[in-house]
């Protein structure tokens, strides 16, 4: 919810689905036809749910539309197998919301 | 405190030292506590407001000030209780078995997302969440391999499940105390069911909306103590932790406590029972965050307005009322990914700061929770943490022993007199169902959010290796990861189930539970029914969102 309100506060649009499941996600991100696909996942869980996600976008045909993030208690031996998955960049603990935001000015539709 | 004519001769020589300053320099940063309040340079007896018989008194005396019992760790030491759970139930039995045989006193669940939305792992919604921030525990199976060889009925067992799913989870615990041969009016333990855990501590997935939730919780209070079949049970916690991990200060977390207790009272009240029939078994799961003097005065004063919130509002007769008792946990969000090895440092002094504020239960996290679950290296020091405090450092010796600290007692005088405030204006909203359902604490949370995150950033609130010396990731910690293979066996185990159980019987009894819920009647009898034959959590709430919709959280961003 800070990364929402400090996206908010830089001027971007913010959908917050709160808990979804992988195909709400998916169907809403198109929906709204968004930029960014924020993850936040708190559980461990972030590498199976990330690749559901990406596995369902690319499904879909509409991977390469998103700019895919994903935040939250996340071992730093994880980054790069998201990365790999086609995750854009990951953020964990003690991430100040500046970084993310410049990062997706730096890096949105390129 | 003290005498009129010497306060005056103290007050004159405060003047004199008061010059001295004059031409010394401070270093310029703001000198508050966590939640703001000025702190002064020196406290004197000058600054004492309390009468010592009438607000502090002695322990197990009203008004508690200084303990609920007359001889505090002299008697007993607070209980050390580990909040654990991961993969499936037998590898939480394993756990619990480890840390039990390193000096544990007591068990504590923590369950997976699913427990605590009602989703069983045959979900396609949720099954890779199984077994991930928890224990899965969906069935009656999974009570009799969690517990299976450890002494229930010795050491007191915390379920940490929230409103929306303790109902069917405690009733599945119950009936497998009573299939074991225990006498369930003798069982001690504790079930967390706080109404603000699963709404503005995380965010709830398919959970009916807060009116429901609050009238659930109230029902296993009723079923367990007033109606004396758990007699000894501490049917619910109120857990301020939780949501002071998001944000808020120590102010909010006690005004958050007490004005959902006071709801939950007035329910029981409604239902014709008097204060004195349940109070006592309602219990408190506090933080212990980084304001080492503030966190120890909050324990203090939490113990004096429980005493006269329920003394003078509630017109309690009987004093045992009026105690608080508590669990605390040390501060999830003061630990960081970058040098975990600094944790154990914050944790050590998270938990003195417990111990030395008169706490019951202790829970003392793990180095390496900023990076995954505790692993059992990380767990055990976590243990012996507790343990030095206990065995090795004296504390435990004398009550209270920071009392007449003329800081302490300022300090504690002065966030009673802001908590009180804060109650005031929760209770202007409604009760807490209402301050939940239009969104009105979800903006308090967001704004605390937001205070929290800024002083972070601008360096106000210093965080070691993040914004003051930063360092990377920490790479070398082993991280612990959960069994995948978890949600099969869990699947495994609901499939067996669903062959084994009189299908015919539980379609009787889901009829009975769909009008037990129209009717609005208290649900545990028919979920100890239920559960008994086989009835899983998610089969249980889904007939609670058939009969009462599900609800959106209105979440402020």
């Amino acid at each position: 919810m800070v990364v929402s309100r400090g996206l908010r506060d830089a001027g971007m649009e913010v959908i917050f689905g709160g808990f979804q499941n992988v195909e709400q996600i998916v169907e809403s991100a198109i929906s709204e036809d968004v930029d960014v696909i924020g993850l936040s996942m708190h559980s461990g869980a972030h590498l199976a749910y990330t690749e559901r996600v990406i596995n369902l976008l690319k499904e879909k045909g509409v991977k390469d539309h998103f700019l895919i993030l994903v935040g939250g208690v996340i071992p730093v031996k994880d980054f790069l197998v998201l990365k790999e998955m086609g995750v854009a960049n990951v953020y964990g603990p003690g991430t100040v919301v500046r970084d993310i935001v410049k990062f997706i000015v730096e890096n949105i539709k390129k | 405190m003290f005498d009129e004519n010497y306060l005056k001769k103290i007050k004159e020589r405060k003047q004199e030292w008061d010059k001295k300053l004059e031409n010394t320099k401070e270093r310029d940063i703001k000198f508050i506590t966590d939640s703001g309040i000025p702190i002064k340079n020196l406290y004197t007896p000058l600054d004492v407001k309390s009468n010592y018989l009438e607000n502090l008194g002695f322990p197990g005396n009203t008004p508690y000030t200084r303990g609920v019992y007359p001889n505090m760790y002299r008697g007993r030491l607070w209980t050390m209780r580990l909040f654990s759970g991961h993969g499936t139930p037998e590898e939480t039995n394993k756990r619990w078995k480890f840390l039990y045989s390193h000096g544990e006193t007591g068990f504590s669940a923590a369950v997976d997302a699913l427990t605590f939305n009602g989703i069983d792992p045959t979900n396609p919604d949720g099954d890779a969440e199984v077994g991930t921030s928890g224990v899965p525990l969906y069935c009656i199976d999974s009570m009799f391999a969690l517990t299976e060889g450890l002494p229930i009925d010795k050491v007191s067992v915390a379920l940490i499940v929230e409103p929306f799913t303790s109902a069917p989870v405690c009733a599945m615990y119950y009936n497998m105390a009573k299939m074991r041969g225990l006498d369930i009016k003798t069982l001690m333990g504790t079930t967390q069911n706080d109404i603000l855990t699963m709404t503005v501590g995380y965010v709830p997935y398919k959970n009916v909306n807060p009116y429901h939730i609050l009238r659930l919780a109230c029902d296993l209070i009723e079923w367990c103590v007033p109606q004396k079949n758990v007699p000894r049970w501490h049917p619910i916690n109120f857990t301020g932790y939780n949501y002071r991990e998001g944000g808020i200060d120590a102010i909010q977390e006690l005004g958050f406590v007490f004005a959902s207790a006071c709801s939950h009272i007035d329910n029981l009240i409604e239902r014709g029972w008097k204060v004195d029939d349940f109070v006592n078994r309602l219990a408190f799961h506090l933080s212990a965050h980084k304001d080492f003097f503030e966190e120890i005065a909050k324990y203090r004063a939490a113990r004096r307005i429980w005493y006269k919130l329920i003394k003078d509002r509630y017109e309690a007769k009987n004093p045992r009322s009026m105690e608080f008792r508590f669990h605390v946990q040390t501060a999830g969000s003061s630990l960081t990914a970058q040098s975990p090895n600094v944790n154990i440092v914050r944790t050590t002094i998270q938990a003195l700061e417990a111990a030395l504020g008169g706490v019951q239960s202790l829970h003392t996290n793990s180095y390496d929770e900023a990076i995954c679950l505790p692993s059992k290296e990380a767990v055990l020091l976590a243990l012996r943490t507790q343990q030095v405090i206990q065995d090795e450092t004296r504390v435990p010796n004398t009550i209270d022993p920071l009392a007449g600290s003329y800081f302490i007692e300022w300090l504690t005088d002065e966030l009673e007199e802001r908590v009180w405030s804060y109650i005031d204006k929760i209770e202007k909203v409604g009760n807490i169902a209402k301050a939940l359902d239009t969104g009105w604490l979800y903006k308090e949370m967001r704004d605390a959010f937001m205070r929290r995150q800024n002083r972070i950033e601008k360096g106000e609130e210093i965080v070691l290796g993040v914004n003051k010396f930063p360092v990377p990731y920490d790479q070398t910690t082993t991280v612990f990861r959960t069994n995948k293979e978890a949600v099969k066996i869990e699947q495994e185990r609901i499939i067996n189930l669903r062959k084994r159980r009189d299908n015919a019987k539980l379609e009787t009894l889901f009829d009975k539970l769909r009008k037990v819920c129209e009717k609005e009647e208290n649900v545990m009898p028919i979920m100890m029914e239920i559960t008994k034959e086989g009835a899983t959590v998610g089969e249980i709430c889904d007939v609670y969102r058939e009969v009462w919709g599900i609800w959106e959280p209105p979440i402020a961003i």
